[in-house]
């Protein structure tokens, strides 16, 4: 356990420190949270602002926003370490590498919070829009996270054995922004597509959310109707599919020798 | 009696082979059914052209690649079941690539990476500023890493791979884009680890002069196979009957086509012809050669072999390694 926390504190300091170090890089991302917001959600509202709607898009936004920076981060980094070496050095440590990917996606989790925080206040100031701050709403956040952990160790997995992911990465985030109910809810999709909306990584996540900090839900009544228990399972099963996606390719790019390559 | 014999090795790789296979399902046999073994507190020199499967032996040893087949126990742990303690015996630096955070300062960096091989507190802090000040990088701890020269980068990458304090270090081209000066620098930090701390160090460098310099015993692979592994003083002996250096007047009209490669110098109106000859026999030919050419001799004297011009003969013509090796082994079981 203190082995463990030691190898999450380790990632955390790293992170914080690569972070200080591309902070005009943090600062521009800021930017492009408010700003995308502001474009979506006028052209969406047909030109209008109205704070009512808008706190159930922000909401749906900020949880894609911090799936984007972890999907596009989680790829790019793993390159940028295979580029410069340091890949190969983590994968020579004692400790295991689910755990060190764990405790960099802890890491990256501080981080974008901190990005996402700045652009969220700073919106829900200049539009007026109220979302309440329920406690019950931060474990609804961390299953749906924990769920994404799971895609992005199955996207780091397809990143080792095929290098360059960033494409993928690219798709897969975007895919989320208008297929997730992020901006539109995923009630006012055709059936069709709402049931594929369902399978992804953080569609029922923005839902749950959203009836718990919106609608005023208790998690007990969330649990009664269905909708937490499938955000738990659904969670559960990226994990546990991400984790034998990624070993699997583990185990392929060390047989093919290309663990270090990018 | 296997167990303890293992233990008292820093390193032993058992019948190890890796077959890399291509897009098109094409096999390439990278490492053919090596073995070998490594005694500690020595510097082990991996020599071999490119392509003859070193670094693919290397990342084995770290655990970076599967073998194919064969076993590699680090300080008597097996690589493959008890990685975790495997990893714990060795630090590496390996071969072309940066091995840091260069956006990180130099103190960062060692923070970093002995925290990631488990050290904290008082004790990777003292060890950190110890390497630190032997390596002259302690004015500038706080600087990144992208400021500073190659040689300075290349001594925080070996500091690295020191923090943890491992008992066996693997380095990978350590010198590879280095000056002289900086190369030297490095060259007698690896001797001190040797001598002072009684580290094992496998080295792998086309830098002969350097593996001269500083290995005990070197081993030689040539396309996937050990072709030679003897201790060096014995692998110089073996061709110090076979060196030889001929001198003559005027410049060979053409190349010394069917004789093993030879140095050629032009200095004048002489020309000196200097390397290994495999036995009188071929020392006569030559000379029966020039001769023809009307090229008066001046002198033939016998040379004390380098290790490039073994090297290169050794790649040629190989050296019976079985012999060598069995007799190593019988020695090191019977000081244990």
């Amino acid at each position: 356990m203190k082995r463990a926390l030691l190898a999450v504190s380790n990632e955390i300091r790293k992170r914080l420190l690569i972070m200080w170090d591309y902070r005009f890089n943090v600062f521009t991302q800021v930017v492009t949270v408010s700003f995308i917001f502001v474009g979506a959600s006028f052209f969406i509202e047909g030109g209008q602002l109205d704070p009512g709607p808008l706190a159930s898009m922000l909401l749906g936004y900020l949880v894609w926003f911090y799936a984007r920076i972890i999907i596009m981060n989680t790829s790019s980094d793993l390159m940028t370490e295979a580029q410069a070496g340091t890949l190969e050095q983590m994968y020579m440590s004692s400790t295991s590498t689910s755990l060190l990917l764990l405790g960099r996606l802890i890491a990256l989790l501080i981080s974008t919070t901190m990005i996402v925080l700045i652009p969220a206040t700073f919106l829900a100031l200049l539009l007026g829009i109220r979302i309440p701050l329920r406690w019950e709403g931060l474990p609804v956040l961390l299953i749906t996270l924990a769920g994404l952990f799971g895609f992005t160790l199955a996207l780091s997995g397809i990143a080792l054995v095929f290098k360059q992911v960033d494409a993928l990465a690219d798709l897969v985030q975007n895919a989320l922004l208008f297929l997730t109910g992020t901006l539109l809810p995923v009630s006012r999709f055709p059936v069709w597509l709402a049931d594929i909306a369902r399978i992804l990584p953080i569609t029922q996540g923005i839902i749950v959310l959203r009836q718990i900090m919106l609608e005023n839900t208790s998690l007990t009544a969330s649990w009664s109707n269905g909708s937490l228990i499938w955000l738990v399972v659904h969670s559960a099963i990226y994990v546990c599919t991400g984790l034998i996606i990624f070993k699997w390719c583990e185990r392929m790019a060390k047989q093919q020798g290309s663990l270090g390559h990018y | 009696m296997k167990q303890s014999f293992e233990k008292c090795l820093a390193i032993r790789i058992e019948d190890l082979s890796k077959v890399y296979t291509g897009a098109n399902r094409e096999t390439v046999l990278a490492v053919d059914h090596l073995t070998l073994s490594v005694a500690p507190g020595q510097v082990f020199g991996f020599l071999g052209t490119n392509g003859a499967g070193k670094t693919t032996t290397i990342k084995m040893l770290c655990g970076l690649i599967t073998p194919t087949s064969g076993r590699i126990c680090i300080n008597g742990y097996n690589v493959q079941h008890e990685h975790h303690q495997a990893m714990c015996q060795i630090g590496a630096v390996l071969e072309g690539t940066r091995n840091v955070y260069w956006r990180l300062s130099a103190w960062e960096n060692l923070m970093y990476f002995g925290r990631l091989k488990g050290r904290t507190g008082r004790i990777l802090k003292s060890h950190a500023e110890r390497l630190l000040r032997d390596l002259e990088l302690w004015e500038r701890r706080n600087d990144a890493i992208r400021t500073f020269s190659r040689g300075m980068q290349q001594k925080v990458a070996i500091a690295c791979a020191l923090i943890s304090d491992p008992p066996i270090v693997l380095l990978d081209e350590p010198t590879l884009g280095l000056d002289i000066q900086a190369a030297q620098t490095v060259k007698s930090w690896i001797e001190r680890l040797v001598r002072e701390e009684r580290k094992t160090v496998i080295l792998t460098t086309h830098q002969l002069d350097i593996a001269q310099d500083l290995c005990e015993h070197v081993a030689i692979m040539r396309k996937g196979q050990l072709i030679s592994n003897q201790p060096l003083s014995e692998l110089l002996h073996l061709f110090q009957q076979d060196c030889y250096q001929i001198r003559v007047r005027g410049h060979l009209a053409q190349p010394l086509a069917h004789f093993p490669p030879l140095t050629t110098e032009v200095e004048g109106e002489t020309t000196t012809l200097s390397g290994l000859f495999a036995d009188q026999d071929e020392l006569h030919s030559i000379l029966t050669a020039l001769h023809c050419w009307d090229l008066p001799l001046l002198s033939v004297s016998k040379q004390e072999p380098n290790l490039e011009k073994v090297f290169m003969h050794v790649l040629d013509n190989g050296v019976a390694i079985n012999r060598e090796e069995k007799k190593r082994e019988a020695s090191l079981i019977s000081r244990k």
